[in-house]
C-alpha cells in the first residue's frame, strides 16, 4: 500500500510539474524458469539485467526456477507491484506475457529471443521481442571452427528444440562450411542433437564423448549446463591425448579459461539490448517491435582468443569477424 | 562399441547406488519414492564439501550423511507415526531439492560464475587393465565404480547366505512373524531408511564429484524413479538390479548415439523404454514375486 | 457430539503443520535479513488481497481440486492411483487432440473435447487397474511409472507430431472452444465451476447412494466385500477408470480454460499434489477441494511474497512441502493407538473436573 501510495505520489508530481522522467526511479523484474546461478543461460540473463540496471540506474528484482505453471502469476504479480518493466528471458514465457501485457497495458515487458511476431499479437502494442541473430552467433562461432578443424568434423549440442538454437545451429554449418571451403576442406557438420534439458551435464559429457567418436574436433552448443559437461568431456580427451586438439567454443558469455580446451566464446551482450528496451520505457515509445541483436549494434560479438588459436589463423579470423561487421561475409 | 559399454557402465554407476538403497528400504518395507530428493540433496552437498575440502572423498561422505538426515525425517514420520510412505516421499522430493536449490544459493549468491571442481581421479588395475576389451572396461574406472560393483555381489551374499540378511528380509516380509522372532522390527525398519538416505546421497555426491565437475539445480534429472524403476524391474535381488541399470543405461547411451547419428525417431521414445520395461516386466511376473510382501504397509507393535 | 469432536480434531492437525510451516519459513526469511512480518502480509494479498488475486488462486486451485479429487475417489475405494498426473496429461492431450483437429466450437466443442479428455485419462487409468486385478500387481508403481510415459508422449507431440512450427509447443486450441470467464474482473473460468461440480457429485455418489456404499465397501475392507458376493475385481477396475477419467478430465479444463496448449513442463506435479491433498482432506470430496484451495492460495500467495521481498523461490517451496510433512505426520499421529489413549485419558480428566 505504501508503495502504492508513493507511486501515485510520483505520478502525480511528475505530471503537475512536468518533471523530467529521471525523477521517477524505474523498476524492472526478470521471471526466469531456470537458476540464475547454473552458470550458464540463467547467469547471463541475470548480470545483463544488473549491467542494463546499472547503467540505467533502475532497480531490479528478480524471481528464478519458477514451474511453467508459475510464469503468469509471476509476472502478474511484478504488474502488480508497480514495475515499469518485466524482463523474460526466453520464448516459453510467451502466452503468460501477452496475457500480463493485456490485462496490465500501461507496463512494458521485454521477451528476450521473442518471436518477431509476437509484439504485434499484444493488443496493448506494449511488448517487445529483443532478438538476438541467431544466424550470426552461429556465424562467430562457424567461421573459426571452419578455420579450425583438422578433422573437418565439427558438432553442435543444443538444449531444447528451439528456434534459435536451430538458427544458431544452420549458421554454425554455414559459416563453417564457407571458411573451411576455402581453405579446401570438406566441412561434416554432425546432426544437430538435444540434451532435452539444460541441467542434465551428465548427458552432456555423454554427447560430447559420443561426438568425439564421430571424429568431430570443434564444438559450439547451446544447452547451457549440458555445455558445462561437454567442456569436461572435451577436456578428458585432451588430456588423454596429452594435446589439446579437440577445442570448444563457448557462449554466451566470454568464459576463456575457465576450461582449457576453449579456444574463444561468442559473446552476445543482452544488456545492449535491456538499456535499448529500458531507454524507450523512459522515452515513452516502448513496443510493439522487435529488437535485434547483431554485430552492428554492439549486442554480437566475438570474446578473446587462447593462444591455441595461431597468430596467423588469428588474424584470418578477424578478417572474416569484420566482413560480417560490414556485412560482406559469404557474399 | 567399447565406448558404448564404457558410456553404458558410466550412467548406470549412479543408477546402482540409487537402487540399492531402494533396495535396502524395500526390504525393510519401506516404499520410498524421495530417491530423487534424496539424491538432490547428496549431489549438492557432496558438491559443496569437494569444492571447499578438495576431497571427493569426503564430498561423497557429507552427501551420504546429508541425505541420511533428511531420510530421517522420512524414517520417524513412516516407521513411527505409520504414515503413507508415498505421500512423504513425495513430500522429500518437493522438499530437499528446494533445501539444495536454497542452500547452493545461500553459499555461492546471486548470478556467481560457474564453480568447478577436480573430479576423483580414476585408479587402473595394473596388469589387468591391459586384458584386451574387458580390462580397460573393468579396471580403469574411478574407485566409486569399483564400489558399487562390490556393493552389488555383497548384498547378494548379505540377503541370501548371512542370517542378518535373512532376519532383515523377514521384516519386509512377514513384520509381525519378525517380530514373535526377537527381531527388532522397529530397528531394521530405521536401518533401512538410514541405508537407503546413506546410497541414495552416495548415487547423488557421485554425479557431482566422479561424472560431472559443476552442479546445476535438477542435475539428478528423473535419475531417482528410473532407479525405483531397476528395482523393480531387477526384481529386488543386487545382481538384477545391476542388469536392470546397466540395461537403462545401455538406453540412455543408445538414445544419446542414436540422436548422432541422427535417426529420425524422437528421443523421447527412449527415455519411456524404463518405464514401459518396468510395467512389462510386472505385467509378465506373478504378484508372488512382486517383492517384500509388506511393503509400503504399516507396522504397529500393538497390533499383535 | 462424537463426530463434531472428531472432525474438530481432523481440521486442527492441518491448521498447526500450516501454522508450524509458515513459522520455519518466517525463521528462514529473519536468517535471510528479510522481515517475515512484511512477507506474511505479502503471502495474504498475493492469496486474497484483492478481486483479481482471488480469481487467480481459483485459477491454481482448478487442477488441483481435480487430481485432489482423483485421488480421493481411487484411495476411499481402495485404489492407490497414483498416477493422477499422467492421467491429467493423457486427459489434456485427448481434449487438445479433440478440440484441435474436430473443428467444433461453442458449446458442443467444449463438451466434446473435455469428453474426449475425460476418456483419455480414464483409459490410461485401464492399464493399472487391469495389471491389479488379473496380476495382483502394485497399481502404485506401475501408475507412477505411466506417469512418466505420459509425460515423454506429450514431448513427442509437442516436439514433433504436432508443434507450433518452430517452437517446441503446439498451437493453442481455437478461441471458440476456450473456456469464458464467470465472473467478469476475475480470472477463473467455467473450469472451476466443473471442479466443483464434480466433487459435490462425487460426495453426493459415495456417501449417499447405494453404488458408493458398495464402493466404499470394497475400499475399507476388501476381504469382507468379497465375502458379501460384491464383484470387487469389477470395482476395482471401475474405480480406477473413474478416478482417470476425474484426472483426465482436469487436464482438459486446464487446456481449454488456461493453458490452451502443451508445453515443456505443462502438469509437472500435479498428481503427487493432489494424493497429498486428499489425504489431508481425510478423504472428503469436500474437505479435499477446501484443501486444494487453501493449498492453490498458498501459492499464488508465496509467488507475490517472493515478487515483493526478494525471498527465493525455494523458501516457498520449502514451506509448501513443510505443511504436507507436518500435516501427513500429523494425521498419522492421531491415528496411533497410543495417541487415542493419551487423548481419552486427556479427556476424561477434564470431564471430571468438571
Amino acid at each position: 500500500m505504501k508503495k502504492l501510495i508513493a507511486l501515485v505520489l510520483v505520478l502525480a508530481m511528475a505530471m503537475s510539474f512536468a518533471a523530467p522522467a529521471s525523477a521517477k526511479t524505474y523498476k524492472v523484474a526478470m521471471i526466469c524458469d531456470s537458476s540464475i546461478s547454473d552458470g550458464g543461460w540463467g547467469t547471463a540473463c541475470y548480470n545483463a539485467m544488473i549491467d542494463a540496471a546499472a547503467k540505467m540506474g533502475w532497480e531490479t528484482a528478480y524471481t528464478d526456477s519458477i514451474a511453467q505453471n508459475e510464469y503468469f502469476d509471476t509476472a502478474d504479480s511484478y504488474c502488480q507491484l508497480g514495475y515499469d518493466l518485466i524482463y523474460a528471458p526466453g520464448n516459453q514465457y510467451t502466452d503468460a506475457i501477452l496475457q500480463a501485457a493485456e490485462e496490465y497495458p500501461e507496463i512494458c515487458f521485454a521477451l528476450l529471443n521473442g518471436a518477431v511476431t509476437t509484439p504485434d499479437k499484444a493488443v496493448n502494442k506494449n511488448v517487445m521481442s529483443l532478438l538476438p541473430d541467431a544466424s550470426q552467433i552461429g556465424w562467430i562461432a562457424g567461421a573459426l571452427a571452419g578455420l579450425m578443424t583438422e578433422s573437418g568434423t565439427i558438432a553442435f549440442i543444443g538444449g531444447m528444440e528451439l528456434d534459435t538454437t536451430k538458427g544458431k545451429y544452420e549458421g554454425f554449418g554455414e559459416a563453417a562450411k564457407y571458411v573451411g571451403g576455402l581453405k579446401g576442406k570438406t566441412i561434416n557438420l554432425l546432426d544437430c542433437v538435444y540434451a532435452g534439458s539444460f541441467n542434465d551435464s551428465a548427458k552432456g559429457v555423454e554427447f560430447a564423448k559420443a561426438m568425439i567418436d564421430k571424429g568431430a574436433d570443434v564444438f559450439f552448443g547451446d544447452a547451457s549446463a549440458v555445455d558445462s559437461g561437454a567442456r569436461q568431456a572435451i577436456d578428458e580427451a585432451n588430456t588423454a591425448k596429452g594435446e589439446i586438439k579437440i577445442y570448444d567454443i563457448g557462449q554466451p558469455a566470454d568464459i576463456l579459461g575457465q576450461n582449457p580446451c576453449v579456444i574463444c566464446s561468442q559473446v552476445t551482450d543482452n544488456s545492449a539490448m535491456i538499456v535499448a528496451a529500458m531507454q524507450a520505457v523512459v522515452d515513452g515509445n516502448f513496443g510493439g517491435t522487435t529488437l535485434f541483436g547483431t554485430m552492428q549494434n554492439g549486442c554480437l560479438s566475438a570474446g578473446r582468443i587462447s593462444d591455441l588459436v595461431p597468430a596467423a589463423v588469428q588474424e584470418e579470423y578477424q578478417g572474416y569477424l569484420a566482413q560480417m561487421m560490414d556485412g560482406t561475409f559469404m557474399k | 562399441m567399447t565406448d558404448l559399454i564404457l558410456a553404458t557402465v558410466r550412467m548406470a554407476v549412479p543408477l546402482v547406488f540409487i537402487a540399492l538403497a531402494e533396495l535396502y528400504s524395500e526390504r525393510s518395507g519401506m516404499v520410498n519414492i524421495g530417491l530423487e530428493g534424496l539424491a538432490s540433496i547428496g549431489a549438492l552437498i557432496g558438491f559443496l564439501v569437494t569444492f571447499t575440502t578438495g576431497n571427493s572423498w569426503l564430498g561423497i561422505l557429507a552427501g551420504a550423511l546429508a541425505a541420511i538426515l533428511v531420510n530421517l525425517i522420512y524414517a520417524f514420520a513412516t516407521v513411527t507415526l505409520c504414515a503413507d510412505h508415498t505421500v512423504y516421499g513425495m513430500a522429500i522430493n518437493i522438499f530437499a531439492p528446494a533445501l539444495a536449490s536454497f542452500i547452493y544459493k545461500a553459499y555461492f549468491g546471486e548470478g556467481s560464475g560457474l564453480s568447478q571442481i577436480t573430479l576423483m581421479q580414476g585408479v587402473d588395475i595394473p596388469v589387468l587393465k591391459d586384458i584386451p576389451f574387458i580390462g580397460n572396461l573393468l579396471f580403469n574406472q574411478t574407485p566409486m565404480v569399483y564400489i558399487a560393483f562390490l556393493l552389488v555381489i555383497l548384498t547378494g551374499v548379505f540377503f541370501n547366505r548371512t542370517k542378518a540378511g535373512l532376519s532383515y528380509r523377514s521384516v519386509g516380509e512377514h513384520p509381525k512373524a519378525a517380530a514373535t522372532l526377537g527381531i527388532n522390527v522397529i530397528g531394521v525398519k530405521y536401518l533401512g531408511c538410514v541405508l537407503c538416505g546413506a546410497l541414495a546421497g552416495i548415487g547423488g555426491a557421485y554425479l557431482t564429484t566422479c561424472y560431472v565437475n559443476t552442479y546445476s539445480e535438477g542435475c539428478i534429472a528423473g535419475r531417482g524413479f528410473i532407479a525405483l524403476a531397476a528395482v523393480i524391474f531387477g526384481r529386488w535381488t543386487g545382481s538384477g538390479i545391476l542388469l536392470a541399470c546397466l540395461f537403462f543405461g545401455l538406453c540412455d547411451a543408445l538414445q544419446i548415439r542414436l540422436q548422432v547419428a541422427s535417426v529420425g525417431v524422437p528421443y523421447q521414445f527412449f527415455q519411456m523404454i524404463p518405464y514401459i520395461a518396468t510395467v512389462a516386466v510386472l505385467a509378465i511376473l506373478g504378484a508372488k514375486k512382486a517383492g517384500p510382501k509388506a511393503k509400503g504397509k504399516p507396522y504397529r507393535r500393538e497390533q499383535r | 457430539m462424537n463426530k463434531l469432536k472428531k472432525s474438530l480434531g481432523s481440521f486442527i492437525v492441518p491448521v498447526i503443520s500450516i501454522v508450524l510451516a509458515i513459522g520455519i519459513g518466517c525463521l528462514i526469511m529473519l536468517a535471510l535479513g528479510k522481515d517475515p512480518g512484511e512477507a506474511m502480509t505479502y503471502l495474504f494479498k498475493g492469496a486474497f488481497g484483492s478481486k483479481t488475486n482471488f480469481g487467480r488462486t481459483l485459477i491454481k486451485a482448478t487442477p488441483l481440486i481435480f487430481t485432489a479429487l482423483c485421488a480421493c475417489f481411487a484411495y476411499k475405494c481402495g485404489v492407490f492411483n497414483l498416477g493422477g498426473e499422467g492421467q491429467f496429461i493423457m486427459g489434456s492431450i485427448g481434449c487438445y487432440v479433440v478440440a484441435y483437429l474436430s473443428g467444433i466450437e461453442g458449446v458442443p466443442g467444449i463438451i466434446l473435447a473435455l469428453a474426449a479428455g475425460a476418456i483419455a485419462g480414464g483409459l490410461w487409468g485401464v492399464l493399472p487397474g487391469i495389471l491389479k486385478i488379473t496380476r495382483g500387481q502394485n497399481e502404485m508403481i506401475i501408475s507412477i511409472m505411466l506417469n512418466y510415459v505420459a509425460t515423454l508422449f506429450m514431448g513427442v507431440i509437442y516436439t514433433n507430431w504436432m508443434r507450433d512450427a518452430s517452437v517446441p509447443q503446439t498451437l493453442p486450441v481455437p478461441d471458440g472452444v476456450k473456456l469464458s470467464k464467470v465472473i467478469p474482473g476475475m480470472r477463473f473460468t467455467w473450469a472451476f465451476v466443473i471442479a466443483l461440480a464434480v466433487g459435490f457429485i462425487l460426495y453426493y455418489v459415495l456417501f449417499r447412494t447405494s453404488a458408493g456404499f458398495k464402493l466404499r465397501a470394497v475400499g475399507y475392507n476388501m476381504t469382507a466385500a468379497r465375502f458379501n458376493g460384491f464383484p470387487v475385481k469389477r470395482y476395482i477396475l471401475m474405480s480406477f477408470i473413474i478416478s482417470g477419467a476425474i484426472a483426465g478430465l482436469g487436464g482438459g479444463a486446464e487446456i481449454l480454460g488456461t493453458q490452451f496448449r502443451l508445453i515443456n513442463g505443462y502438469g509437472a506435479g500435479y498428481g503427487f499434489d493432489g494424493v497429498a491433498m486428499a489425504l489431508i482432506g481425510q478423504l472428503n470430496p469436500i474437505a479435499t477441494m477446501v484443501v486444494a484451495i487453501f493449498f492453490a492460495a498458498l501459492r499464488t500467495g508465496s509467488t507475490m511474497m517472493q515478487t515483493a521481498t526478494g525471498v527465493p523461490t525455494s523458501v516457498s517451496d520449502i514451506i509448501q512441502a513443510l505443511v504436507i510433512v507436518f500435516s501427513v505426520a500429523g494425521m498419522a499421529l492421531t491415528k496411533l493407538p497410543e495417541f487415542e489413549n493419551f487423548r481419552n485419558k486427556l479427556f476424561r480428566k477434564g470431564g471430571a473436573k468438571a
